[in-house]
């Protein structure tokens, strides 16, 4: 009762209880009511750390204000050259698109279906330690090559063309998606496997009907993501001449012939964006 | 552990043909004895109501029946079954005529009730499961099991989209497609309201009644153990401290498991 009584009178919640009752000190009461603080030691260091990186990046990339301030015209130049697009090969163009979204279809089928069966390997709650630690970091290895450098290893390999890029998008799909898969299927719910093998339920069932069901919408979800992403990937695979419209983007831009160069621009945009807006749409409804 | 059961000629033998028989079961956790030289026996068709307090040893009973905790014994048997005896394969095939109910369902959310109540038969789905399909013997089974809990209606529904009353009542299908010959609840009732309560533990005798599968569960409800079950076994600190009919379950009796703060729905009824 004389808790509430001190409530009514001085309306502060701190003296509602005795001293010995509270959690925190006034000292640490008053610290935590303020509504800016100053940064912590470590807060302090978090900031000098930043601070230092950049400073250090701007002098060693050669990062200049003039520079980028006498570009500007030149800019606008290559700008008020590219005017108008020309689609006089716009049947190249096509043909040269729908390679390149043909190459990220199956780049991106056969990288999510082995990217799948690793992911069971390097998913905590389904594979045993030891092959989890290595599948993890084959994948993180994977990862850290990038695409082009993929593209220029399979040109060599199996010379000039889309085969080459759809074997980088492969390869680059398991890099970028085999990790996330498996965390997506770490993130199910325990309990229903738990039901399942209650029931007698070999492994590969848990799988097949726990962890599988459980994980589809959040797989399909990255599968689509990954998709969009090798699209816009695919483009520029033919500057090293893995295939698809890029090679014929870099010979436009190396002939000088800017309306094509325009025209292949703008084609890119389109495809992309309409990829983007049916992906995210499909990705809305399953969610 | 092995002959012990020679040195106890005196203690009184439960009758040998019920469904689950055990003797002298304990559970040690490092320091702590979970479960402390129980017997227990179960007969075809009964409901056994499990009572006691959070840590009484409730869910380390259900546990150990199955081996799901390291359980010592000097008898344990379901059905035909020596418990103690089994390896690894043979434990799951003994799992498999164990039915689970749990408080949380444990449903796969979002496939169908029809697909949830068919894994239950995931143990005897033979090799056309291996391509991922279920004989058309067990989809009648699965779709005969939904309607006995008044699903079938929903067959075709994802199980998220079911209330939790209905989603324990898949379960409870999911449960009797293993065939099983006992079903263990562990708190089946504690996350739904009572009306739902009451129609879930109702299903359960009637599972016991009309299948003869006789159910363990543990509730927190007294009133619900006193209307919903045959016999009731009190346990606190992993003893029992009762055992005996649910029709005589009296406060006395009740104080003995609880302790003085004996409430638990009590009067609820």
């Amino acid at each position: 009762m004389t808790q509430i009584d001190d409530l009514g009178t001085s309306g502060n919640l701190a003296d509602a209880k005795s001293p010995e009752a509270r959690g925190l000190s006034q000292d640490d009461l008053n610290k935590l009511s303020r509504p800016l603080r100053a940064p912590g030691f470590s807060g302090v260091g978090v900031i000098g750390i930043l601070g230092v990186a950049v400073i250090w990046s701007l002098i060693g990339a050669d990062v200049s204000v003039d520079r980028f301030v006498t570009g500007i015209p030149r800019m606008g130049n290559f700008l008020s050259r590219l005017w108008p697009p020309n689609f006089d090969k716009i049947g190249l163009i096509i043909r040269l698109l729908v390679e390149t979204l043909q190459m990220a279809i199956i780049g991106t089928l056969i990288g999510a279906l082995l990217s799948l069966v690793l992911s069971f390997a390097a998913a905590s709650n389904i594979a045993p330690r030891w092959l989890y630690s290595s599948s993890r970091l084959v994948l993180n290895a994977l990862r850290s090559i990038p695409d082009l450098i993929l593209a220029l290893m399979f040109v060599s390999a199996v010379g000039l063309g889309p085969f080459a890029g759809i074997m980088a998008l492969v390869f680059g799909s398991i890099g970028s998606i085999a990790k996330v898969y498996a965390e997506a299927m770490e993130s199910v719910d325990a309990g229903p496997l738990r039901a399942l093998e209650s029931t007698g339920a070999s492994r590969r069932q848990v799988i097949t009907y726990g962890v599988l069901p459980q994980s589809a919408p959040l797989l399909t979800s990255y599968t689509l993501l990954l998709f969009e992403g090798n699209v816009r990937g695919a483009t520029i695979l033919g500057i090293v001449g893995a295939g698809g419209i890029g090679m014929e983007l870099t010979t436009a831009m190396r002939l000088y012939d800017y309306g094509h160069l325009l025209a292949i621009i703008i084609s890119i945009i389109v495809l992309v964006t309409v990829i983007d807006r049916l992906s995210a749409l499909i990705r809305k409804r399953i969610q | 552990m092995s002959n012990a059961h020679l040195i106890r000629p005196t203690r009184p033998t439960p009758t040998e043909s019920g469904v689950l028989v055990g003797r002298g079961l304990s559970v040690q956790y490092g320091e702590l004895k979970a479960l402390d030289n129980i017997d227990i026996n179960v007969a075809a068709g009964e409901v056994v109501a499990l009572l006691g307090h959070s840590g009484s040893g409730k869910s380390t009973l259900m546990k150990s029946l199955t081996r799901m905790a390291p359980v010592e014994a000097d008898v344990l048997r379901i059905g035909n079954t020596d418990v103690l005896g089994l390896r690894s394969q043979e434990l799951r095939s003994l799992r498999a005529q164990v039915g689970n109910i749990f408080q949380s369902f444990n449903l796969v959310p979002n496939v169908s009730a029809l697909t949830n109540v068919l894994t239950g038969g995931l143990f005897q789905a033979g090799a056309l499961n291996r391509i991922g399909l279920f004989p058309a013997r067990q989809r009648a089974r699965a779709l005969e099991l939904l309607d006995w809990v008044g699903l079938q209606n929903k067959a075709r529904q994802q199980t998220r989209t079911l209330s939790g009353g209905e989603q324990q009542r898949v379960a409870i299908a999911r449960a009797l497609m293993q065939e099983p010959s006992l079903i263990l609840a562990d708190e089946p009732v504690a996350s739904l309201d009572p009306r739902l309560a009451g129609s879930v533990l109702e299903l359960l005798q009637r599972v016991a009644v009309e299948h003869g599968t006789p159910v363990i569960v543990s509730l927190h409800v007294v009133a619900l153990a006193r209307r919903h079950s045959d016999r009731v076994i009190g346990l606190k600190s992993g003893r029992i401290v009762y055992e005996g009919p649910s029709s005589s379950l009296n406060n006395n009796v009740i104080r003995s498991i609880y302790g003085d703060e004996g409430e638990y729905g009590n009067d609820a009824d």
